[in-house]
């Protein structure tokens, strides 16, 4: 109900009498929620800071900045090297919070823009619809509840929440100005703060369109979808979609379904768009993760290209120029200098696309369909896809080497070309495999040399045959699959939760991911994984010819893989950390984020992984599980976010928690150890891994069976038994008891005592009894 | 005697194919397969010893299948009988530590396989695989003191032991079905759980296991026996306060101290005033379905709407996180068979409805008057139907509805599951404005 005004015009009781009273109300709710509001709902920028300095105290921010200069005003150029303050007074670690708080707050509007056109968009097509996360899924919308503190039941019911986080994104993006914040963990906690409402938004937008598109429901049997540019019938027209906001696309296929050419078109996607639109309808097309973009571009197989928003390269009209395919993009975040053709006629702008114009933008996801499909269909007649002769190219490389000195990664091109121009394209064929498609190297080829599309032709054959599996998004885990894992992990049966999420920046082979997550299937870890990440997981076969979707079941459990779907779909999993706090501990989230951040830092034995983050999302999300209590481990491009937040295990003040059973400060296992952390080697990730599930409350099972998995993964990767082992055994029984001799002899050399496991806290209010002095 | 193949945890999953496999032992395709512990007196016990009867790895034939059983002897001063069983099913998760072995199933059940890579590697006999056993007891259960193992492969040989562990397994299922709470003055407590529920434990009776169906009393016992510290631990039950509702002194005074003072008294058998309360884990939920005074059961992995209306899923948001909650108990589907089940509500005599899967499980132990009684997702899906169901097959607690028409018992205080009664209105944040308050002394 809208807000009402009502006035008592005289009101006598035994104490109060009033005249001309008037009471206004903002709104009325009906509320049917019996749960007790807790003390923050929808927090201010500064209502959990006490609970990021609590977190910033154990896990201290490292800057590496990349520049120490700030060039962000006209005061500046302003050197802040050597303890040389800006014109501003900004001192260098500041400046470092600074840049990362504006990373944060791009990736959480990026987020919220998605959020707020499909939540609007969807209400306006499909009415206001209720909220439906499917069977078993009790807990609709974790992070809406424990932020917000509403529990939505139709989508009308996110608009709240949705406004509360564009509030909170306004005001920490303020603070970035010039004279405003001017201390580093002020910084990192609003950094940590706008995160949280990056969670907050990304729920908001799938918990959306599962409920309105018919996306799978948390259901571990999503389907298995193709991925993979083999994967693509290139004798059909082809639709490429490409960003992150499935409207569009949803609209191509509605098209397609409403005018009997469902079979007649594929619909294929890269990067998030692709997983929405497998779950939108199992039949579309995968390509691949970002990394694939120039690639497949200039394969020139799509005849339109449609692109919504975020991480959609910024020169995608002219790479589309050069194969005649269309572009049409249909988002306010990217027009691309494109006339807008959004109140012409389909007949119209259909014929300007056929007649050569490059592109339109239409900003009606209906028309889009229409005009999508239309021209594809007729631009397949006519365009002809251009054959690279490889060879010939190559042959004009002077080998100067500045590709090579360009490229991230340092791939030999100017060997591969040299290869290449006597006729053997196997060096540069590899380098396809480990290229990251960003292009850079074309750009400083002193011969104009196609490099990326030599690469791409080089791999032709093996390109061909890309064609893989990948289990469509589920969307979120269900409230059983939490309790059916509740006593393997209590019993040491499962040793933690391992998420694998983020971009394709990698450093090494994007295989890599793929042999990570199964080293942790095979160990019986529950593993789940979103995004392109999710894709690069799924480009991976065993020797049976088999990806680890197909070997490995869809559940929440042990040994077993879910995607949980997009970007936005990250949620879930910090949806699944923050249930687990209230199936088994019945605590309350509903605006309650400090206690339940609490509960999941010192009991949830869960790390993520962002082996190639690269964008400012991907900063903002693993910032947002960081406020929550989840370690998040990066792989070697990591680095380059320039701040990490790392525990010091050899401080063991550092390591004190309240017992919440007696109020007593009581020492624990540096666990986990970071909260932010680079590895630099696929090896120190896996044992980092292994070790950051270790919680203060495991059970002496529970802590065996992690230890065990450390203590082999170390000596498996670095050959020698850990050398902070003793940090980790709080009693004899935590010993792994294969290794019961090997470890004693080790106790008994650093004259180890036992140690008690608490109930831990850092929350000295969550104690029952106050400490006697 | 350095074992040739690695020995940790972390090769628990493993399952090896036919194709990777350099013997079965056991196994579906063998008539004569078995295991069994028993407690010795020490001098009975050549502490670590091996042997081997029958032919070893290295005289059986690649890709064969043959008969196999697995006897250990165990000695210690706290050792009994009674843990026998628990120790005899460690030699599952042990043998499975063993790289490249495999072992299956227990009892008279068991399937095992030695993988061709380990046999290459020099796991060419099973005096390795009982070394890996005898470390591995020792090493988690020090309270047994000396051990011996024997490996039979000679087909008579396993074929008359069998015949006699036969024997041994169904003694100790009788003496286990007998033991009863009155027979002990111990039950154990576990923790386990509070490392995510902090204010949650279990009782664990003779007549009543873990909620979780993982640990019975006698785990409880093994548990505590091994580190009585640990998160297994010996409850005295003390004074019997009420039989029917199965409140003990001793249990009462443990539950006001694990429950971190959240709980002061527990009823065993009971769904009603004091029940039990659960962490997350229980395997299903014993519920009070006030419209026809009956008590249903849901498990965890039924999929679909209860009787009342709603799914698992629903119930268990009232069930579980260390709270008491009348009307709502978390417990372990084995607990049905329990000759004290819920008996302080009427038992079997109570129960209305019960997921089909569910009933099948546990039809041997459901009285067989009231088999046909008990309704399933097939015979009802709200209640109405579940009514109908009930009065048409003359189920107990008809009788009760009777009894409530003549006396009009109180209402039972039952959290409600649907829509509540009432409103009520929270001003938040709530802006009055008065011009002027006047605050005026009363003469």
């Amino acid at each position: 109900m809208k807000g009402t005004k009502f006035k008592i015009d005289e009101f006598e009781s035994d104490l109060i009498k009033a005249t001309g009273l008037e009471i206004t109300v903002g709104r009325i709710v009906e509320e049917e929620w019996e749960e007790i509001l807790g003390p923050t709902p929808m927090p201010s920028v500064t209502d959990l800071r006490k609970w990021d300095f609590a977190l910033l105290n154990r896990y201290k921010p490292m800057y590496a900045p990349l520049c120490d200069l700030c060039c962000l005003c006209t005061y500046g150029k302003c050197d802040l090297s050597d303890g040389k303050k800006g014109a501003c007074g900004i001192d260098i670690g500041a400046q470092q919070g600074r840049i990362v708080l504006l990373a944060c707050c791009i990736g959480a509007a990026a987020h919220g823009g998605h959020a707020r056109h499909i939540v609007e968009h969807l209400i306006e097509e499909h009415g206001d619809m209720p909220i439906d996360m499917g069977k078993n899924v009790e807990v609709e919308a974790p992070l809406v509840r424990l932020i917000a503190g509403i529990m939505p039941k139709k989508l009308s019911d996110l608009l709240e929440p949705l406004e509360y986080a564009e509030g909170e994104l306004m005001h920490s993006l303020s603070a970035t100005h010039t004279g405003q914040e001017g201390y580093f963990t002020d910084f990192e906690s609003k950094a940590l703060h706008v995160s949280m409402t990056d969670q907050l938004l990304m729920e908001i937008a799938d918990v959306a369109q599962i409920s309105a598109l018919g996306f799978p429901k948390g259901d571990p049997g999503a389907p298995l979808v193709d991925i993979g540019f083999g994967s693509i019938d290139t004798k059909k027209p082809v639709i490429l979609c490409i960003g992150h906001n499935v409207v569009p696309g949803a609209e191509v296929i509605n098209y397609l379904r409403d005018h009997d050419l469902y079979d007649k078109v594929e619909v294929a996607g890269i990067c998030c768009t692709a997983h929405d639109l497998t779950r939108y309808d199992k039949g579309a097309k995968i390509v691949g993760p970002l990394s694939k973009q120039l690639q497949f571009v200039r394969t020139g197989i799509a005849d339109v290209i449609i692109v919504d928003e975020q991480c959609v390269r910024a020169d995608v009209l002219q790479e589309a120029r050069k194969t005649g395919a269309a572009v049409i993009a249909t988002n306010d975040k990217i027009c691309l200098g494109l006339p807008d053709r959004t109140k012409d006629s389909p007949k119209d702008v259909i014929d300007n696309l056929l007649g050569g114009a490059p592109g339109a933008l239409i900003l009606d996801a209906e028309k889009v369909g229409e005009v999508a499909v239309r021209t594809a269909i007729k631009l397949s007649e006519t365009r002809k896809r251009r054959a690279l002769n490889v060879v010939k190219e190559a042959k004009k490389c002077i080998q100067c080497g500045l590709c090579i000195r360009e490229c991230h990664n340092n791939l030999d091109i100017p060997r591969g070309m040299e290869k290449a121009a006597k006729g053997d394209l196997s060096l540069l064929s590899e380098i396809y495999e480990l290229c990251i498609g960003c292009g850079r190297c074309e750009n400083v080829c002193s011969k104009e040399i196609p490099i990326v599309s030599l690469l791409g032709g080089a791999a032709k054959e093996i390109t061909r045959k890309e064609r893989y599996k990948v289990r469509s998004g589920r969307g979120p885990i269900q409230d059983t699959e939490i309790r059916n894992v509740g006593s393997p992990i209590v019993l040491g049966e499962i040793p933690g939760v391992v998420a694998f999420v983020g971009c394709p920046n990698y450093a090494g082979s994007s295989k890599e991911i793929a042999e990570m997550a199964e080293i942790f299937l095979s160990r019986r870890y529950i593993v789940t994984t979103s995004g392109c990440a999710a894709m690069d997981i799924a480009m991976y076969k065993d020797e049976e010819g088999k990806t680890l979707y197909e070997k490995y079941p869809g559940n929440f459990d042990a040994g077993c893989l879910s995607n949980v779907g997009s970007c936005v779909s990250n949620a879930h999993i910090a949806g699944a950390a923050i249930k687990i706090a209230s199936i088994f501990a019945h605590r309350n989230l509903r605006g309650n984020y400090e206690e339940i951040a609490d509960y999941i830092l010192n009991r949830v034995g869960a790390v993520g992984v962002a082996w190639g983050a690269m964008s400012q999302k991907a900063a903002s999300i693993a910032t947002g599980f960081n406020r929550l209590g989840v370690p998040v481990i990066l792989g070697p491009r990591g680095a380059k976010y320039r701040r990490t937040y790392l525990g010091r295990p050899d401080k063991s003040e550092d390591w004190m928690v309240y017992n919440a059973r007696t109020g007593e400060k009581v020492q624990i296992s540096p666990s986990p150890e970071y909260l932010l952390y680079v590895a630099e080697s696929k090896e120190e990730a896996i044992v980092s891994i292994a070790k950051n599930c270790i919680r203060p409350n495991d059970t002496t099972k529970g802590r065996q069976i992690k230890l065990t998995h450390y203590i082999d993964l170390h000596k498996r990767y670095f050959g020698k038994m850990p050398e902070d082992i003793a940090m980790y055994i709080r009693t004899e029984a935590d010993i792994p008891i294969t290794l019961k001799a090997e470890i004693m002899k080790i106790l008994k050399a650093e004259k180890w005592e036992p140690r008690i496991t608490p109930d831990p806290t850092l929350l000295e209010r969550l104690c029952r009894k106050k400490e006697v002095k | 005697m350095k074992i040739p193949v690695d020995v940790s945890v972390v090769h628990e999953g493993e399952r090896i194919r036919k194709e990777d496999m350099y013997v079965e032992l056991g196994g579906p395709k063998v008539s004569s397969k078995g295991e069994l512990v028993r407690v010795r007196k020490p001098g009975e016990i050549r502490d670590g010893n091996v042997e081997v009867e029958g032919p070893d790895f290295d005289k059986l034939k690649e890709g064969g299948r043959y008969p196999f059983a697995i006897f250990v002897e165990v000695a210690g001063k706290n050792v009994e009988e009674d843990l026998e069983a628990v120790i005899e099913r460690r030699i599952h998760d042990y043998c499975n530590y063993v790289e490249g072995f495999m072992h299956l199933n227990q009892r008279y059940d068991i399937w095992c396989r030695l993988s061709k890579k380990s046999y290459e590697r020099g796991f060419n006999t099973l005096k390795y695989l009982g070394q890996a056993l005898i470390t591995l007891f020792k090493a988690e259960l020090p309270i047994i003191e000396k051990i011996q193992v024997t490996f039979i492969t000679d087909e008579k040989k396993v074929e008359a032991f069998v015949n006699d562990a036969r024997k041994i397994y169904e003694a100790r299922d009788a003496r286990a079905r007998a033991l009863s709470e009155e027979e002990v003055d111990t039950f154990y407590g576990c923790v386990l759980c509070q490392s995510f529920a902090p204010t949650h434990f279990c009782v664990i009776t003779p007549d009543r296991i873990s909620l979780c169906g993982s640990i019975n009393w006698f785990d409880g016992r093994a548990a505590a026996r091994v580190d009585p510290k640990g998160p297994n631990f010996a409850i005295p039950k003390g004074e019997l306060i009420d039989e029917v509702n199965g409140e003990y002194s001793g249990v009462n005074k443990v539950v006001k101290e694990r429950s971190q003072g959240e709980t002061e008294r527990f009823y065993l058998h009971s769904i009603f005033n004091f029940p039990h309360t659960s962490c997350g884990c229980f395997e299903s939920i014993a519920f009070y379905i006030p419209e026809v005074d009956g008590v249903g059961v849901v498990h965890r992995d039924y999929i679909g709407e209860t009787v009342l209306g709603v799914p698992f899923s629903t119930l268990a948001t009232q069930t579980g996180g260390g709270k008491q909650v009348e009307g709502f108990l978390g417990m372990a589907i084995e607990y049905m068979r329990s000759p004290k089940f819920l008996q302080a509500d009427g038992g079997w005599n109570r129960m209305v409805w019960l997921p089909k899967s569910v009933k099948e499980r546990v039809i041997d132990d459901i009285p067989a008057e009231l088999r046909d009684k008990i309704a399933t997702e097939e015979d009802a899906t709200d209640i109405a139907a579940l009514k109908g169901f009930l009065k048409e097959r003359g189920h107990p607690v008809v009788e009760r509805w009777r009894e409530v028409e003549a006396v009009e018992v109180p209402e039972l205080e039952v959290m409600p599951v649907g829509a509540p009664g009432g409103i009520k209105i929270i001003l938040q944040n709530a802006k009055i404005h008065a011009e002027k308050v006047i605050i005026k002394k009363i003469k």
